[in-house]
């Protein structure tokens, strides 16, 4: 069962393309995962992995990215991984030849929000086990899906702000230390100075005590 | 201006643009001839005559003979009506100055010292005691804001009073330099006097027309007249009029007539008897005496032209040198202190301005003098200064509040898209032309006063595409703007736009012949209907069952499913019910051709319209959209159903205004839950209790459109749906919306007005918003506001286009602080007053009565003059009834309201027309609630270029707005009349039958034909100029009204004559009735 299929720009996370949920069933927590898959947008970059599983409650995230652009589709735990794949890469495929080239230009959040009909078609096609194309599909794309990595979402969300946590103390450590050097540097020159002085008057004092009296 | 354009109607009709008043005999038509004769309706002499002419006046108009109302309106320009003389204790006619003191005292009398008068002042101000009446809208949720405290004593209101008097000093200044002259006329300056005897009767004719039809071509008339005597009496001719022009810069020239009785006195006016007895002011309406005077008017005329154009050059150079200082001066004052002169509306018979009502001007401080408000079109306050506390509003007792027109289609609109919006941080304000920069990098927020930092995006200009200031950006420059909102703004991916027809398929339904004509303007329209690829259309029938129609992608045809269980509806099939209009146009357009065919015959009387808003929610549920529901009867069967309801015999009708069940409520805002907007079309001919089933527009962000009676056999019926409909289709649709309403601190938004529902506490949801819909919000002060210089308010409305973009629409208006009443008064903006009081008044009447509410606009009026009169320290004296400028056409549409069908007295009124006039009220925009309220009057057979519009190359001719009274309808003329969503023609009797075929194409009177609903086209300058401005009323509206042409024997007669808003019906005061009622309430 394919809850949401979402296209986004890699490089910054800006969603291009979605399907309008029919929440007949799943209601209204669907949103829930919708901000979630526009928060793994966000997190996704050109190192990621270009294909994907993630665990989120009761569902699977899938996502493929190829040319810069992210498909994701949410769907049920028992939903064929291989199936789900094969729909990715259709979509990815349409989308490209659609609108790839334009991609990389647009500055509106769902531009290209007129692919949903094609969205639309390919999951009513590829829900549909028993139509041949899906078959085809499958014998055609029939690949290896075993090695796909499979995370959790919550490790996927929190890798970044882990990273930012560290990021932060080796900041703070940076700075701490930059106050440390400059610190020892004043504390050496204050003891420069106080031996300088001490050695001044004891002058001073020889020079009164021998010239004065 | 142009001294010439100066008297509105100063040009011969039909003559060319810059024709020189020489060529006048030549060149003008014959009809023109005998509307000249009449038009010197002079002086006063004529009461005797007028009297008798009485009777055959009553003929073809309602005011019967014998009763006040209309008598002083009638001869009221000519003459100043006995009646009007008893109502001022001294009406001395020779000795001005005193005649004009009560006036004065106002203005000038407390010059030296203006607390001089406290004790007067206090009793002057001395509110209406607070009984019975005077709470209009005491229980209802939204409080007049003035009703609250009645001020209790003298004590309470000394301070504001004297508050009041270091503003003043504007006035008294003033005083000194307008002072012998001023009492009347504002324009009228030290050199008036001496000019005034002759320019009586001028002033009189030609700025306010009295006989109508007859504007233009009186200069002409009444120079030749004047020119008589001798030369210099000429000069004031032009000289008010010129002067006035350059007063209210609109060339205003109803204090032209204001000033004359007075000045009319004054003179022992030899001459002009004679000239006044030739052509008495009645003579226009008046056949008989028409035609025996007309034989010598050409000859008269010839024989005077050559005199003309030497007076009037002469007049315009002592003139403008005699007053152009004077104006200069005057001018200042009022522009730097507000236009705060002053009416008696009793004695100005000519009130209405001859062009369009103009908002009054917000004139900020120098530090936002530049910058652009927003347009008055759009966001408009009752007042243009807030007052700076409660009280001062409290005692003004004018509503507070804004009516907002935010979807409006507007020619230019800056759009932005960035990466982020700036707002405020605290109260999400967005950036605005009134916020204050602190430096480059800090912006104060208007509304909170928070602090913010600016991006650094901020300061490039994307215009000129370069770093600066931060000013530059269109932001800051625009009061209106669009911003292309950031992923942020979505919780969902934008929803495509969703259309759903349902349709009534009932016997009934189907006798009127709507389904035929609705489904062939969807038919062409499909292609216009605003979306994208992404669109989707489905439709619904409902009888007694609840049809669907699957359009499956590989059927070859619609396929009809019928669901009987009505009480416990379900979808017969998961998809395929609403469809991709692009991918399934032919099975569309199969079924829209299909359907009328279909239902042919249908022999089922009930309608099940409950159960099929429910189909149509389970429909739409998913996305979101719009359903358009067209319903003919009483919904009678299954959920929702209901008994018609009668009033029971009680004259009070307003359980009726409620709805009987919640049913329709409860689902609109389901609806409204999942963004699901229902628009009703409502054709019923029996009472369909729209009270009830408007519930589900109201509630739900749509809109209710209602044809009585409709029947597609009936031209006009059916040329008014196709029009409506066609436009209803078209428009603009922005669907998913929500708009917030901000305000500076101190300032509360407390009643919403409108079509939606208010989600939270002032975040409004509709889920369909269109460029028809108006909304209104009263305001409170809450905390002092006098440490500001100005408030803004903001409205924001986030929606989806039908091409699936996010925008969010800012519109900012931003208003000064005033400290006292007379400015708050002088600062009032009639029209807006009176759209937010209609719908106080519709609350008003659903939560008490109809009599309440009626009552509560009466009580308006008189608070409002009151207020005026005590402001004006004027004591006891006991002139006529003062109004300011800002509100003087305030009693004028009130009278126009008591007779609008939604608040109309009498029971004839039906139940569902009164509650669609409601329904109206509550959600039109400002213009055109205003057109329905007190429609404009033109007269169509002096159309000159004469301040004319120039539209692409095409000449609109522009004739003066007339009052709504039969006394300004000449029986040799032709009238439109404009409601705003009918135009009708009226052909008086005695028409010229040159005029009517020129115009008409008919060779007489006789020969137009009874139903006539275009307007032939005719090869002549005439009826071009006719057609011009016909089709320019048509096109400055959402859709061009149906225009009706109407004899004046015809049966049809009444539907013109209902808008003689003025004059007296059975159930309702005239105009001037009213006017002497509130003196007498006026305290």
């Amino acid at each position: 069962m394919i809850l949401l299929t979402m296209i986004a720009r890699v490089s910054d996370g800006l969603p291009l393309a979605a399907t309008m949920q029919d929440d007949e069933q799943s209601g209204r927590n669907i949103l829930e995962y919708q901000n979630q898959a526009k928060l793994l947008f966000r997190k996704l970059n050109h190192q990621s992995p270009p294909r994907c599983t993630i665990e989120t409650g009761p569902y699977l995230f899938h996502y493929l990215i190829e040319h810069d652009v992210c498909v994701l589709v949410l769907c049920d735990k028992n939903f064929s991984k291989r199936l789900a794949y094969s729909y990715l890469e259709d979509l990815s495929q349409e989308f490209n030849s659609q609108y790839g080239r334009r991609v990389s230009s647009v500055t509106r959040p769902y531009t290209f929000i007129e692919f949903d009909t094609y969205i639309q078609k390919a999951k009513k096609s590829f829900m549909d086990s028993r139509s041949r194309r899906n078959l085809t599909a499958l014998n055609t794309e029939l690949q290896d899906v075993q090695r796909i990595m499979v995370q959790n979402i919550d490790d996927v969300l929190q890798r970044g702000t882990m990273l930012s946590e560290l990021d932060s103390k080796a900041q703070n450590l940076s700075m701490m230390s930059q106050q440390y050097k400059k610190d020892a540097a004043y504390l050496n020159s204050k003891s420069f100075y106080v031996k300088v002085a001490a050695g001044a008057i004891v002058v001073f004092i020889f020079i009164l005590y021998f010239w004065i009296l | 201006m142009d001294p010439q354009a100066g008297p509105p109607p100063g040009m011969p009709p039909f003559s060319g643009p810059a024709r020189p008043p020489m060529t006048l005999p030549n060149g003008q038509p014959p009809w023109v001839q005998q509307q000249q004769f009449s038009a010197p309706p002079v002086n006063g002499h004529h009461n005797q005559q007028q009297q008798q002419m009485r009777p055959p006046q009553s003929g073809p108009y309602p005011p019967p003979p014998g009763v006040n109302g209309p008598p002083p309106f009638m001869n009221g320009p000519q003459k100043p009506p006995p009646q009007f003389q008893n109502a001022r204790p001294s009406p001395v006619p020779v000795d001005s100055p005193n005649r004009n003191s009560p006036l004065m005292m106002g203005t000038n009398k407390d010059v030296p010292g203006p607390f001089s008068g406290p004790p007067q002042s206090q009793a002057g101000f001395q509110p209406r005691p607070p009984i019975t009446m005077q709470q209009p809208f005491p229980n209802s949720q939204s409080p007049f804001p003035g009703q609250g405290p009645p001020p209790p004593g003298v004590g309470s209101q000394g301070p504001p009073y004297l508050q009041g008097g270091p503003p003043r000093p504007p006035l008294n200044l003033g005083g000194p330099m307008q002072a012998p002259p001023m009492g009347m006329p504002p324009f009228s300056g030290p050199a008036s006097p001496p000019q005034a005897p002759p320019g009586a009767n001028i002033q009189y004719t030609s700025p306010s027309g009295p006989p109508s039809f007859s504007n233009p071509n009186q200069p002409p008339t009444s120079m030749p007249y004047t020119s008589t005597p001798s030369a210099p009496p000429a000069a004031p001719l032009n000289q008010p009029v010129a002067i006035s022009s350059a007063n209210y810069g609109s060339a205003l020239p109803t204090p032209a007539s204001y000033s004359t009785p007075a000045m009319h006195q004054q003179t022992p006016a030899p001459q002009q008897q004679p000239v006044a007895q030739q052509a008495p002011p009645m003579a226009n309406r008046y056949p008989p005496q028409n035609s025996a005077q007309s034989p010598v008017y050409p000859s008269q005329q010839t024989a005077r032209s050559p005199v003309f154009p030497q007076p009037t050059t002469k007049s315009m150079d002592g003139l403008t040198t005699q007053m152009g200082s004077m104006s200069v001066t005057q001018q200042g004052f009022n522009r730097l202190w507000g236009n705060m002169e002053t009416y008696d509306l009793m004695q100005m018979r000519n009130i209405l301005p001859p062009t369009k009502v103009e908002a009054p001007r917000v004139n900020l401080q120098h530090s936002f003098v530049d910058a652009q408000n927003c347009s008055p079109d759009i966001f408009r306050c009752t007042v243009t200064k807030i007052p700076e506390t409660k009280s001062i509003l409290d005692k003004s007792r004018l509503p507070l509040g804004i009516l907002i027109h935010p979807f409006k289609d507007l020619s230019q609109l800056p759009v932005i898209q960035c990466n982020t919006i700036v707002r405020c941080r605290a109260c999400r304000t967005y950036i605005n032309p009134f916020v204050y920069f602190i430096d480059h990098r800090r912006w104060k927020c208007n509304i909170c006063f928070r602090v913010n930092e600016l991006p650094d995006e901020f300061q490039y200009d994307p215009v000129s595409k370069t770093y600066g200031e931060p000013t530059r950006r269109p932001e800051v420059r625009s009061a209106t703007i669009e911003f292309i909102a950031p992923s942020e703004y979505m919780v969902r991916p934008p929803q495509p736009a969703v259309y759903l027809f349902v349709l009534e398929v009932s016997r009934a339904a189907v006798d009127t012949g709507y389904l035929k004509l609705v489904c062939d303007i969807l038919l062409e329209e499909l292609d216009n209907l605003p979306g994208d690829s992404r669109t989707q259309i489905g439709f619904i029938t409902y009888d007694s069952a609840i049809h669907f129609y699957e359009l499956a992608e590989d059927a070859q045809q619609p396929h009809m499913m019928v669901v009987g269980d009505i009480d416990d509806i379900f979808l017969p099939c998961p998809e395929n019910l609403l469809v991709n209009l692009h991918e399934d146009f032919e099975l569309v357009r199969d079924l829209l051709a299909e359907l009328p065919n279909k239902f042919q015959g249908n022999p089922e009387p009930s309608s099940a319209l409950g159960a099929a808003l429910q189909a149509s929610f389970k429909l739409m549920g998913s996305t979101g959209g719009r359903v358009t529901v067209f319903q003919v009867t009483l919904p009678s069967l299954g959920p929702g159903a209901l008994q018609p309801r009668t009033s029971g015999g009680s004259k009070d009708a307003s359980p009726l205004l409620n709805p009987a069940i919640d049913f329709y409520k409860r689902l609109a805002l389901e609806c409204s839950a999942q963004q699901v907007a229902v628009d009703l079309f409502l054709l019923n001919s029996q009472t369909a209790d729209l009270a009830t089933i408007s519930g589900i527009a109201r509630f739900s962000g749509g809109c209710i459109n209602h044809f009585p009676d409709f029947h597609a056999a009936s031209k006009l019926h059916s040329e008014q749906l196709t029009r409506c409909f066609r436009r209803y289709l078209t428009r603009k649709i922005g669907l998913e919306a929500v708009m917030r309403v901000r305000c500076t601190r101190g300032l509360a938004i407390h009643t919403f007005h409108g079509n939606f529902f208010v989600r939270s506490t002032d975040l409004l949801s509709l889920p369909n918003v269109s460029p028809d819909s108006g909304f209104g919000m009263q305001l409170a002060i809450e905390e002092n506001l006098s440490d500001m210089q100005n408030v803004c308010l903001q409205a924001a409305l986030l929606y989806t286009s039908s091409k699936g973009e996010r925008r969010i629409r800012v519109h900012t208006l931003c208003l000064p602080i005033a400290s006292n009443i007379s400015e708050v008064i002088a600062s009032a903006d009639q029209q807006c007053i009176v759209g937010l009081l209609t719908k106080m008044a519709v609350d008003r009447s659903q939560s008490s009565s109809l009599s309440d509410a009626r009552e509560a606009f009466i009580n308006v009026a008189v608070d409002v003059l009151s207020t005026f009169r005590a402001t004006q320290n004027m004591g006891g004296a006991g002139s006529g009834l003062l109004a300011p400028h800002s509100l003087r056409l305030l009693p004028l549409y009130i009278v126009a309201l008591l007779r609008h069908p939604a608040f109309r007295a009498s029971s004839n009124v039906r139940i569902d027309d009164r509650v669609y006039a409601m329904c109206q009220f509550k959600s039109l925009p400002l213009d055109s609630l205003m057109q329905s309220v007190f429609p404009d009057l033109y007269p169509l057979h002096c159309l000159t270029d004469e301040g004319a519009l120039e539209i692409e190359g095409k000449v609109i001719p522009q004739p003066p707005r007339l009052h709504l009274s039969a006394e300004k309808l000449d029986s040799r003329g032709l009238f439109l009349i404009d409601t705003g969503d009918s135009l009708i023609i009226y052909v008086l009797r005695n028409i010229n039958p040159a005029l009517c075929r020129v115009l008409l194409g008919a060779n007489s009177f006789e020969a137009i034909p009874d139903v006539m609903t275009e307007l032939p086209v005719l090869d002549n300058q005439d009826s071009e100029r006719m057609r011009a401005f016909v089709n320019y009323l048509k096109e400055i509206k959402p859709y061009p009204p149906p225009l009706q042409i109407i004899r004046e024997d015809s049966k049809y007669r009444s539907r013109f004559m209902q808008y003689l808003l003025e004059d007296r019906s059975e159930s309702s005061l005239s105009y001037y009735e009213f006017l002497q009622h509130l003196k007498t309430q006026v305290k």
